[in-house]
């Protein structure tokens, strides 16, 4: 099949599958039942005002038309206002997509590097010292809870050693740098372990195929084998693995985002969610929605690029 | 040869960039400490973010403070008196009022200019005018915005709620329109007449919800409005920028002359020092928004942030039992202050069930509660039990009184247990308590199941998000909750009115109790103006909140807040908005100071 009919084809289908994004949102909106009126006016709510705000937010709208809005929505990316701020959704996304990327994507790209090259000597020293020592030492990082490298990690480098900011956000270069530097760090370690775990399962499942001893019985050198043969076949799950997080990069970290000040979109949304801010709300899961969608057939795309043999249907 | 050379020397600048980039970081951090004795910079941190700069929106006390550094109202509380007492701030003298107590009469203060804002002709402040209070009350009025202070004045101004009714269907609301209690008499004269007496209707003008805005400035912005604040206030903010977690204001240049006080009640004397230096004292505010406790007391403690309050976590290191702080901490300089909030939390009953009509009942669960073992695990031992609903610190309060049903008596709460038809809790249905999500929010409620045990009634704990609870709480769904209630302004009728009948749910009456003679005594009361009659009645009306246990009290919480010794004339206070213009870094001492740290 042609490229581009299947990504047509495949971005049609998503409209069924937004449809049913907004439907869940609409039903979980209104079976939770809150009254973000209520919460909006807070402690000294009548029940007049409540229905005021309620006309003012169109929750007095029959149920239909309230799911076209969203469906709207949805279409358009216009996402309004937001109902606790008043700010302009579009503009909070904007703002704080630069400081949860600035965190997530390099600490993404480090981690994703090193866990790779770590899987490929492991695997290479399959059993022996180094390859125990290196997952014992990883399946150890893992049992530590992310609270505990945060709370150590943002004490000892920042509070103790001073080497870092401890918490804040600066949005020019470089004056960010000792912001975001711990952040990434932390979320390295944090990350790195599961990713070698996986990473190396994966290639030791290719070290014993057939064609890994053809290739050795041809006198192949093991770097080659390793590199050419191995982690070309290998790249399949890692590549499905590694883009499908693509999408939540920007939905940040919201432990790290939190615990250091960083305005970023893990926060904004968690927030949202404790206010009953159902704009914000619904702007991030449709986001969300579009771009697991989108970086999924990147995937499949991305599949015929490193293996032939794969046929879009 | 050449090829190799060039490989070798990429990979020396890739090292010397990174390098570089190590020592960069660690230079920045490192510049950021010298900056932080360069001028007056006054460092705050704030547990929660703000949600606007537009004052008829900030309900709550992060948004009233943040509000209130720009912004300015006809009266502000006296900042070194206690109990709190209400002066002029924008206004030129307090208020002449009328006989009847309807009509208040405001000379507002000549030659106050708002901050330069491209708004105004040729980007220069204007005059502060009469006129623009009533722009900004009938802004707090309009049902297109629905300003989230309203409450303070529904029904209180005449011919304000029919403005409003009137615009409410409408698509265009009309600020030309005369309203007959609210008009500017002349360019300096501001008339308020009132629809009943209201003696708290002062209280409403020093906060936020009232302050005054320029009109040129919300109709150039428009929704807008809210990231562009210009007031008349001791700082200015260029643009506010809603998703930052730090905020900086800059000492307004156009501010007027506004004095340090040069009196002072006896506990605050010794901040005269600065008495009669005009304000503010700092050059800058930098507010920073740290909601996790670990980072916001590593910052205090490096001398990042100048004021910090006590996190129970940190409570046991940092303050002894005898209430003192850590050696460890007076060496560095810090001083530790403690305050009363005017506050109260407690256990309501829902009074629409006819289970909690019993009055044996509730005055059984009330004795069933070890109050200090609450205190103590989950207050520090900080706390004051409540005996009612009045807190230390205003008129209604009654020092030495006692409530009968405070101190845990567990045989004669079974007694009354016995008495309400319920023998060893026999007969009694489960009881729910409902009460945030939180952790401690949940904990509290564990404890309250221990102890009602001890008495045989069964308790079942339901946590909540907090917008679950209000909404079970607003539709009667639930049969006891846990909650608390801080001051909007210093009257015990903004607590007794909790009690109130007909401010029952949706209004903030959420337990529903309705006592006919209660009712009364409160309506006579709340609209009397401050006097030995009134305080007479408050009086009355917290016995009465205590003896029927319409509640079961929990207790009126401390601040314990420690200081750097560079900052000056800070004190903890329920009523923070303005308070910054007030406070003084002493940069020699922080000098000295951050060497220690």
């Amino acid at each position: 099949m042609n490229l581009w009919s299947y990504i047509i084809r495949r971005l049609l289908y998503t409209i069924p599958i937004i449809l049913g994004v907004c439907l869940i949102i609409f039903a979980i909106f209104n079976l939770t039942g809150y009254d973000p009126a209520a919460q909006l006016l807070g402690k000294h709510a009548t029940a007049k005002q409540v229905a005021e705000v309620r006309r003012e937010l169109g929750l007095d709208k029959p149920l239909a038309e309230q799911y076209f809005d969203i469906v709207r929505t949805a279409f358009t990316f216009d996402f309004g206002r937001s109902w606790t701020t008043k700010q302009k959704i579009s503009d909070m996304i904007r703002e704080g997509a630069g400081p949860s990327l600035a965190v997530t994507l390099p600490s993404f790209v480090i981690s994703t590097v090193m866990a790779i090259l770590i899987s490929i000597v492991v695997a290479f020293y399959r059993g022996k010292f180094i390859d125990r020592f290196l997952v014992v030492k990883f399946v150890g990082m893992m049992s530590i809870p992310s609270l505990a490298y945060i709370l150590f990690f943002q004490w000892f480098f920042a509070y103790k050693l001073g080497w870092f900011e401890i918490s804040g956000f600066e949005r020019s270069f470089p004056e960010f740098l000792p912001y975001v530097i711990l952040p990434i760090i932390i979320m390295v370690v944090l990350s790195i372990g599961p990713d070698v775990r996986y990473f190396r399962t994966v290639i030791l499942d290719d070290i014993y195929q057939d064609y890994v001893r053809t290739a050795r019985a041809k006198g192949l050198s093991e770097r080659v084998v390793m590199l050419k043969h191995v982690l070309k076949n290998s790249m399949i799950p890692i590549l499905t693995y590694v883009v499908i997080q693509i999408p939540f990069l920007i939905l940040g970290a919201l432990l790290i985002e939190s615990f250091f000040s960083i305005p970023g979109l893990g926060g904004m949304t968690v927030k949202a969610v404790f206010d009953n801010d159902f704009p914000v709300i619904k702007a991030m899961t449709i986001l969300s929605a579009v771009a697991f969608i989108m970086f999924q057939l990147i995937t499949d795309v991305l599949y015929t690029v490193v293996d032939p043999r794969v046929r879009l249907k | 040869m050449s090829i190799m050379k060039f490989k070798n020397t990429k990979k020396v600048v890739n090292l010397i960039s990174l390098v570089s980039l190590v020592f960069g970081t660690l230079l920045i951090s490192s510049c950021s400490k010298k900056e932080q004795t360069d001028e007056k910079v006054l460092n705050i941190a704030v547990t929660a973010e703000v949600k606007g700069m537009d004052p008829i929106f900030a309900n709550d006390r992060y948004s009233a403070n943040e509000v209130a550094r720009i912004y300015e109202g006809l009266l502000e509380y006296d900042y070194l008196k206690r109990p709190y007492t209400l002066v002029p701030n924008l206004a030129d003298a307090l208020p002449e009022v009328s006989e009847d107590g309807l009509t208040y009469t405001f000379k507002i203060k000549k030659g106050v200019v708002f901050q330069n804002d491209e708004a105004f002709a040729g980007g220069k402040g204007r005059e502060l005018e009469a006129e623009d209070f009533v722009y900004s009350i009938k802004r707090l009025a309009d049902p297109k915005l629905q300003g989230l202070g309203w409450w303070l004045l529904d029904e209180k101004i005449k011919g304000l709620n029919e403005w409003r009714n009137k615009y409410a269907e409408k698509d265009v609301v009309d600020y030309s329109e005369k309203i007959e209690g609210l008009y500017a008499a002349d360019k300096y004269t501001l008339v308020f007449k009132l629809s009943k007496p209201f003696p708290q209707f002062l209280y409403s003008l020093a906060m936020p919800f009232t302050f005054v805005v320029a009109k040129e400035v919300v109709e150039k912005y428009g929704k807008e409005f809210i990231n562009h604040p210009v007031g008349t206030g001791a700082f200015y903010l260029e643009r506010f920028n809603p998703s930052s977690k730090r905020i900086e204001y800059v000492k307004n240049p156009t501010f007027r002359k506004k004095l340090f006080p040069s009196e002072a009640s006896e506990e605050f004397k010794h901040m005269l020092t600065d008495a009669g230096k005009e304000l503010p004292l700092v050059e800058k505010v930098t507010v920073n928004v740290i909601s996790e406790s670990q980072p916001r007391w590593l910052n205090f403690q490096k001398g990042k942030i100048d004021y910090s309050a006590v996190d129970k976590d940190n409570f046991d290191s940092v303050i002894s039992e005898g209430k003192n702080l850590s050696k460890k901490l007076t060496d560095k300089g810090i001083s530790l202050e403690i305050s009363a909030s005017l506050d109260v939390t407690y256990t309501a009953f829902n009074h629409d069930l006819k289970l909690f009509e019993n009055v044996d009942l509730r005055r059984a669960l009330a004795l069933g509660v070890d109050i200090h073992e609450n205190n103590k695990l989950f207050y520090n031992n900080t706390a004051l039990p409540a005996q009612s609903v009045v807190p230390p610190g205003i008129a209604g309060y009654m020092k030495d009184y006692k409530s009968p049903y405070r101190e845990r008596d567990l045989a004669k709460a079974k007694e009354l247990l016995a008495k309400a038809g319920y023998p060893e809790g026999k007969g009694l249905p489960e009881i729910t308590y409902d009460c945030p999500s939180s952790s401690t929010s949940r904990q509290i409620g564990e404890l309250f199941k221990k102890q009602m045990s001890d008495i045989g009634v069964n308790i079942k704990v339901v946590q909540n998000t907090w917008p679950e609870l209000q909404k079970k709480i607003t539709t009667r769904q639930v049969m006891l909750y846990g909650i608390a209630w801080g001051a909007d302004y210093p009257d015990a009728e903004n607590f007794l009115q909790l009690l109130y009948g007909p401010n029952k749910a949706p209004g903030a009456n959420g337990s529903g109790y309705n006592n006919a003679e209660f009712n009364k005594l409160f309506a006579t009361a709340s609209v009397m103006q401050d006097s030995p009659e009134r305080t007479a009645l408050y009086e009355k009306l917290n016995r009465i909140a205590s003896e029927q246990a319409p509640w079961i009290y929990g207790v009126h919480r401390q601040n314990y807040t420690l200081q750097h010794s560079w900052l000056k004339n800070y004190m903890s206070t329920d009523f923070e908005s303005g308070q910054a213009q007030y406070l003084n870094i002493d940069l020699e001492q922080k000098k000295k100071a951050l060497d220690k740290l």
